[in-house]
């Protein structure tokens, strides 16, 4: 199924500003934010790829050759109704990973965090475009989506990794595996997306079954937290 | 002529018989009958316009049916049954739907494949006799470009239908906007433009009024009833037959002759909709005259003499630029991308793009910096070559309608440059130049630029297609230089219409502070109708002049931006508001610190070594004493990680400073620190903000990176007769890492404190892997280091 290799004509400004941990801070240069966020586009080689899976939710399997189980009680829930899963692979590629190293070495510490965070905003936009071009489909056909949901949120453990690599035809758009179970290169994103038929009768069928992005997080002291 | 198509196929063939699962296109072959049914439910429903079972009967879609080796049977088949069925009563559109896959660079779909697989198709379709060809649905403008191209080529005569899909933002799913897509696809030489699929006709009103007031031939909508949802187990479109049928008033009041259904509409819908509109008149679309458009794959920019200036960047061009031409030479774009992004930033509308590069491949280049600009920007291009392969290299790569620089009136440009501008739908800048050389005056420009026109006509381009250009000499060698340009561009306006550009540049050769001679000559030639300058858009004096005569000439009425500019305040804003600055030196030292003035640093330390400060009270009284206030601020929530950064990066220069003024005095001496990012783990951000934070603390820091193995983190400690240990990990999966390091350090008698941090460690976990602190962050770290060996 598709690669898409979204073009980033801009890269949101404010979500840098939070990944670098300055939402509150009041009086900090716009234009340091807005260099790094130019650097980002011009570093980062988009790459995004997806795959359409049947998902038997009562057993949490992926019906892929072979089959996927998925574990953990939280993911298990987040896709409880879904007959469809979407598994999707983003990534920014290297070059802007060594640039932020490289600046760090050369003592240019806040540019290089800057940069970090504004790969971080990179790949979430792919992500999110990636999505948005799921969902015109998705919905075409009468599925509504579930937010999309990665290893090592909630219980799901980060050592079922590999699967997802395997069934989103990661390796196509350059993604690996470190022994570790970390994503290479590291401004990479996997992650499921369930599809259900929404049912106007059931209206609480389209409700997501629990907390979503910060607020399911238990990192309450996360520079970047929303709330 | 108002014209009713036909609605929903998929769900009637369902309903026909096919099998979940199975090939729709094979119906053709295996069940006529019933496909002929539902085109003739539809006939007599009152379309008029009725569509092949063949959206996906290209061979990349029957591929998944292991039925891509019969595209024209298939094709073939449809064609005749729609035919058969509609008789002389009705139309048969040949319908071609998307591939599935992403166009390169986009996805890993090969234009050429794309090509390709769409030419089999049309050729299939209109060999078999439809009367139009369809190609619906899709997202991607480079899949349509591509499948418009092959359409135009392999079924000649045969008018095409250009359908492209939008989300609920406006916008297709790759950003191409209804305006954009209007320009490019007419230019292209769609015959019927329009929007099928994924909304409703409420949503779909605004868009085809969009494609109406951007392009001049008719425009169809064939739009969903409704969005879907399921009920009791079936998909379930909401908008009746009734309701759908009467927003036909509103599509054809917006401008959409051609109307029919998609996803959800029967036969039923179709006969209200029939019913809407049998005695309606078709709409007058206002005629426009038509204007210069350029488009990018998300954004349509207009020049023309109405509307303010609109500037050309010149800087991606190797010539006479050893650095940028070397690059390209070794296959490196990234200056190039560089220059689009900061030019696009410095005001530039629309990018010139040259890859005059001796001893390349020029076609290779300009199809690979065309793709990777238009990756990055949305301004629409024009491609700078003198090369016919370069140029159709470019123009096939652009995913928009670009402009070609140049069409001289040299006989190799007007036979091949022409017909490529017909072909790929691009405007030309047109330059009087015959094979004779430059004409001086302005009556003999004109008349070669009359004559370029003409051929141009003859090719099939258009008002709209043409940017004229003024030519300009070199004042130094022709006293008339000027003069001459300023006429010419005054008798373009009156004669052509048409807009004007130039290289400006080139008018000063010779003379001496060149810049007043530009931006002088630059606002003369705005006011004698200069519409799209070719030139440098970081040049702050020719933007001044632009500026000005935009206030001037009424661009910027009444001058309001130009007021608003800082530029031109005489006590420039932030001057009114900068700080005093007037502290003693060790003050200064240490507010420039807190205020991350990394600038300012350097000159500051000098001055307090030079008052005879002692590098010691510099870096306790100063350095180290910000240091102290900035984590204070840190901890209390007034100050943030970049911030801190910054002051870092200050206290780093003036050390630096220091160590090279009193070289002897100045050694980091308050401990040593071994750091690691543990085994396994390659995140090092936050172990390298430490690291940075305690050496600029003065400490003496061996940083061992990421990934490091306990053994070597060990014999590093015990080796450097380390202090301190900090140890990082930040994830679970690696976190384990750390109990094996301190085991390890304790087996082999290291005295070392072990500080730890990372994600996903905490108190509780520190103490448990018997780690001596607990560092949340970088300047928790450097406190605690102090702590822990007594330091105040």
């Amino acid at each position: 199924m598709p690669i898409y290799n979204t073009p980033l004509l801009r890269i949101d400004s404010q979500e840098t500003r939070r990944y670098a941990g300055l939402m509150k801070a009041k009086d900090f240069d716009e234009s340091r934010i807005e260099d790094a966020c130019q650097d980002a586009r011009l570093l980062a080689a988009p790459r995004g790829i997806w795959q359409v899976y049947d998902y038997d939710c009562q057993k949490q399997e992926i019906k892929a050759d072979p089959p996927c189980i998925i574990e953990g009680s939280k993911i298990g829930a987040h896709l409880a109704g879904c007959d469809k899963v979407i598994l999707l692979a983003a990534t920014v590629g290297d070059e802007i990973e060594e640039t932020v190293t490289q600046r760090f070495a050369n003592g240019e510490y806040s540019s290089s965090v800057l940069l970090d965070a504004a790969a971080t905003t990179a790949v979430e936009q792919i992500a999110n475009s990636i999505e948005k071009a799921i969902k015109t489909k998705a919905a075409a056909k009468g599925y509504g989506m579930r937010w999309r949901f990665s290893p090592g949120y909630g219980d799901w453990p980060i050592e079922q990794q590999p699967e997802l690599i395997r069934l989103s035809h990661a390796a196509d758009i350059g993604i690996s595996l470190s022994s570790a179970m970390m994503l290479l290169p590291r401004k990479s994103i996997t992650a499921i997306i369930g599809l259900y038929k929404e049912d106007k009768s059931k209206p609480d069928a389209a409700k997501a079954q629990h907390h979503k992005g910060c607020a399911a997080c238990e990192k309450l002291d996360c520079p970047a937290r929303k709330i | 002529m108002i014209h009713i198509f036909d609605g929903a196929m998929g769900t009637m063939l369902q309903a026909g018989g096919l099998k979940p699962g199975a090939c729709p296109e094979l119906m053709n072959i295996e069940q006529p009958e019933v496909v002929k049914s539902i085109h003739k439910a539809y006939l007599d429903a009152g379309a008029t316009v009725i569509e092949t079972n063949t959206f996906g009967a290209s061979s990349l879609k029957l591929d998944h049916y292991g039925l891509a080796d019969r595209v024209t049977e298939l094709n073939a088949a449809a064609v005749k049954i729609a035919k058969e069925a509609a008789g002389t009563k009705a139309k048969v559109a040949g319908s071609m739907g998307p591939t599935g896959r992403f166009v390169v660079p986009l996805g890993d779909l090969d234009f050429e494949d794309a090509y390709d697989c769409f030419a089999e198709q049309a050729k299939a379709l209109a060999d078999a006799g439809a009367d139009y060809l369809i190609i619906e649905t899709c997202i991607d403008i480079q899949e349509m470009r591509a499948a418009l191209l092959a359409a135009k080529e392999n079924a000649p005569g045969v008018p095409v239908i250009c359908q492209l899909s939008y989300s609920e933002d406006g916008r297709t799913v790759t950003g191409t906007d209804p305006q954009s897509a209007a320009i490019i696809l007419e230019a292209l030489g769609a015959d019927i433009i329009g929007v099928n699929c994924s909304l409703g006709p409420e949503q779909l009103v605004p868009i085809v009024r969009t494609l109406a007031e951007n392009c001049s031939v008719p425009i169809s909508v064939q739009p969903n009833a409704g969005m879907p949802y399921l009920e009791n187990g079936e998909t379930v479109f909401p908008m009746g037959p009734e309701d759908f049928g009467r927003w036909g008033t509103k599509l054809l009041e917006a401008g959409a002759t051609f109307l029919g259904g998609c996803c959800g509409t029967t036969p039923a819908h179709i006969a209200a909709l029939a019913a809407t509109l049998k005695d309606a008149t078709e709409p007058t679309r206002a005629k426009h005259a038509k204007r210069l458009w350029l488009a990018s794959r998300s954004k349509a920019v207009c020049i023309d003499k109405k509307l303010p200036t609109r500037l050309i960047g010149e800087r991606i061009n190797p010539t006479g630029r050893k650095k940028l031409a070397a690059e390209i030479r070794e296959g490196s774009f990234l200056s190039v991308k560089k220059e689009a992004v900061n030019q696009v930033k410095a005001g530039a509308h629309l990018l010139d793009v040259n890859m005059g590069v001796g001893g390349i491949d020029q076609t290779a280049a300009m199809k690979k910096a065309v793709t990777e600009i238009a990756q990055l920007t949305d301004a629409p291009l024009a491609i700078d070559t003198g090369d016919s392969a370069a140029l159709e290299a470019g123009l096939r790569a652009y995913p928009g309608r670009a402009l070609i620089n140049s069409v001289s009136y040299e006989p190799e440009r007007i036979a091949k440059f022409l017909p490529l501008a017909k072909k790929y739908g691009a405007a030309i800048l047109c330059l009087p130049i015959t094979e004779d050389g430059v004409p001086k005056t302005a009556e003999d420009r004109l008349e070669v630029m009359r004559k370029i026109i003409t051929a141009a006509k003859e090719q099939g381009l258009d008002d709209g297609d043409f940017l004229l250009d003024a030519l300009v000499m070199t004042v130094s060698a022709d006293k008339n230089a000027c003069y001459e340009v300023l006429i010419t561009l005054q008798m373009y306006r009156e004669r052509f219409g048409y807009p004007t550009t130039m290289g400006l540049s080139n008018i000063s050769f010779g003379l001496p502070n060149r810049p007043l001679i530009n931006s002088t000559f630059f606002a003369m030639c705005l006011a004698a109708g200069l519409d799209a300058p070719i030139m440098n858009p970081y040049d702050e004096s020719m933007q001044r002049a632009l500026k000005a005569s935009a206030a001037l000439l009424g661009d910027d009425p009444n001058g309001l931006a130009f007021s608003q500019d800082e530029a031109n305040l005489s006590v420039p804003k932030k001057a009114a508001v900068a700080k005093e600055s007037n502290l003693a030196a060790l003050p200064a030292i240490k507010q420039a610190v807190i205020d991350g003035e990394k600038d300012e640093i350097v000159e500051l330390v000098a001055r307090a070594v030079a008052e005879g400060h002692s590098a010691n009270e510099i870096t306790e009284n100063a350095l180290t004493a910000a240091m102290t206030d900035i984590g204070e601020d840190f901890g209390a929530g007034r100050m943030f990680l970049p911030q801190v950064l910054l002051s870092a990066e200050t206290m780093r220069a003036a050390f630096n400073k220091l160590k090279e003024l009193l070289p002897a005095s100045s050694e980091a001496d308050k401990g040593t620190v071994v750091i690691a990012t543990v085994k396994g783990d390659v995140h090092d951000l936050g172990k390298n903000i430490t690291g940075a934070l305690l050496a600029n603390s003065g400490f003496r820091l061996i940083d061992l990176g990421k990934d490091v193995d306990s053994t070597e983190i060990v014999k590093a400690a015990i080796e450097s007769k380390a202090d301190i240990v900090g140890l990082c990990a930040l994830m679970t999966t690696t976190m384990v890492q750390i109990d094996k390091v301190i085991a390890d350090l304790k087996a082999a008698g290291c005295p070392a404190k072990v500080m730890v941090g990372g994600a996903a460690v905490t108190q509780d976990y520190a103490d448990s892997a018997g780690a001596d602190a607990y560092a949340a962050d970088g300047v928790q770290a450097v406190k605690l280091a102090k702590d822990m060996l007594g330091i105040e």
